[in-house]
């Protein structure tokens, strides 16, 4: 007899409001539905109504993890559709500060995934060493969450001597490597509540059209710094870590990985960064009549951006934003299929979902 | 590697693709949706999104559909007239939340498939949040407005 477990949208097992319903039989699940939209803010319509000042402050309000990403691929749509090439000194800044969010990211992430195996201690040390990438942000941008780093034609704050931050980056990278990254790969703990856990075929991953770490641990190997290179990626030398297994010890390899190489993105970004300008345009700004679009690689995946102008408008006449976990969320049905419910927590987490994001 | 023009041939499409502002556009001219998503599912190209925009008066939305080939992102433009557009859900399953986030959007109907509410919550009516609805004409005031309460 098989019977639905709802779970959400507020439970101790999710970070986040949104619902999966889950048919099980015993401990078995047999399908899932999943229901967003329980922090919809109607983000889009809201650009319409926001200057072009305005509207880079409420996107960055997107989403509390990858604020700096969401304002970075709003401002290079609004700049193709200004004409203006940032400085290379910005272009390089913006590395830096995408990379820093993207450890912030993947650590907090550890984090989570840590407290729900039922390993606190790794939690707090991952907390711990999420405050150190946020004091460097800190540093950088005088803010914690929300960086208002981005504008339209480069960055708004200049980081006057990068290579006073290359000593944090180190010891944030001994610490990875000493502690966390161990830990997860090679302790019977992790290896037990991950390994052969919510598998996601590359059959699958292709089909649902997933992205980011959720995609590359399937075997997709997709990235668009790689692919579609922008700011200054093309310049830079990383790998693109893959992993074939499309379980949550998969999902957990890679972004383990992505943690050493954006320490490498980092040590590159700001020991090569030019002298110079770090923002082109002044404060006033026309656009053309048209569309421009942007991805960007975001810590869980592709960030997609459309906007659209009317000439001598001060309001965008659109912006359509395609973010990571709206992607990638439908594929949790397919991954928690078979899994024991017990095990379901753990799974949903394994995307780093963010319904900040995909409720918009 | 499929180049873009192989896949513009394969198409059966004249014109040429159109680099513009970050995307590569092709007028899909008269290559039905469907007939569209199964050439990409062919080529392997990963759907994007929709993004639906609104035409002034009568004219109906612009859907532009996007695939990423390779890490070259396609834009394909179509005119929705009617509030109308064929789904491509059951040859993508990736299109499935988007699909039903323009359908809660902009009240476009996705012939051929089944919604189940996305970002709605019970009452919510679709095309509350991005469709332009003409302002309700303004109800007479004054003693005519009266008078006509009357009759």
């Amino acid at each position: 007899m098989s019977y639905k477990i709802p779970m959400g949208p507020y439970h101790p097992g999710l970070e986040e409001p949104y619902k999966l319903d889950m048919i099980c039989e015993g401990e078995t699940v047999r399908d899932a539905e999943l229901h967003i939209g329980f922090n919809f803010r109607g983000i889009e319509h809201l650009a319409e109504t926001r200057n072009y000042f305005q509207v880079i402050a409420l996107m960055e309000r997107v989403c509390g993890i990858c604020s700096f990403i969401h304002t970075l691929t709003l401002c290079q749509s609004m700049e193709q559709l200004a004409a203006l090439e940032p400085p290379p000194r910005a272009k390089y800044i913006r590395v830096v500060m995408a990379e820093l969010e993207r450890l912030h990211s993947h650590v907090l992430w550890a984090g989570i995934a840590a407290k729900l195996m039922g390993f606190k201690t790794m939690f707090m040390t991952c907390f711990a060493l999420r405050e150190k990438v946020m004091d460097i942000l800190q540093a950088i941008s005088g803010n914690r969450v929300n960086y208002s780093m981005n504008r339209v034609g480069g960055v708004n704050r200049d980081i006057e001597d990068p290579l006073a931050l290359l000593p944090a980056v180190d010891e944030l990278e001994r610490e990875m490597m000493r502690t966390v990254i161990p830990i997860f790969t090679t302790s019977s703990t992790a290896r037990s509540r991950c390994a052969g856990i919510g598998v996601l075929t590359h059959e699958k991953a292709i089909s649902c059209a997933v992205v980011g770490p959720t995609a590359r641990a399937s075997g997709v190997a997709q990235d668009l710094r790689r692919a579609a290179p922008y700011a200054v990626y093309a310049e830079l030398d990383f790998e693109v870590p893959v992993e074939q297994a499309g379980d949550v010890r998969a999902r957990l390899f890679v972004r383990a990985l992505e943690i050493i190489e954006s320490c490498r993105i980092l040590r590159q970004a700001l020991s090569k960064m030019p002298p110079g300008e770090i923002a082109v345009g002044g404060d006033k700004f026309s656009f053309a009549t048209g569309t421009a679009t942007s991805r960007v690689e975001a810590p869980r995946g592709e960030v997609m951006y459309s906007v659209t102008w009317k000439e001598n408008s001060r309001n965008p006449a659109r912006v359509h934003v395609r973010t990571p976990t709206y992607a990638n969320m439908p594929a949790v049905r397919w991954m928690v299929r078979g899994a024991r419910l017990a095990d379901t927590p753990l799974i949903q987490a394994s995307i780093d979902p963010c319904y900040s994001c995909t409720d918009r | 590697m499929t180049t873009l023009d192989s896949l513009r041939e394969k198409l059966g499409i004249a014109e040429p693709w159109v680099e513009s502002r970050g995307t590569h556009w092709l007028n899909p001219g008269s290559i039905g949706l469907r007939e569209l998503a199964k050439v990409m599912n062919q080529v392997q190209a990963r759907f994007v999104t929709i993004t639906a925009y609104q035409l002034p008066g009568d004219e109906g939305f612009r859907l532009e559909y996007h695939w990423d080939l390779e890490g070259r992102l396609l834009g394909f433009p179509f005119l929705a007239k009617g509030s109308s557009m064929a789904s491509i859900f059951d040859l993508c399953e990736a299109a499935d939340w988007i699909e039903r986030e323009v359908h809660e959007g902009f009240a476009i109907d996705f012939t051929g498939r089944d919604y189940e509410p996305l970002l709605l919550r019970p009452g919510d009516a679709p095309g509350v949040n991005l469709r332009e609805i003409p302002a309700p004409v303004k109800p007479p005031t004054g003693l005519q407005g009266q008078e006509e309460v009357a009759r």
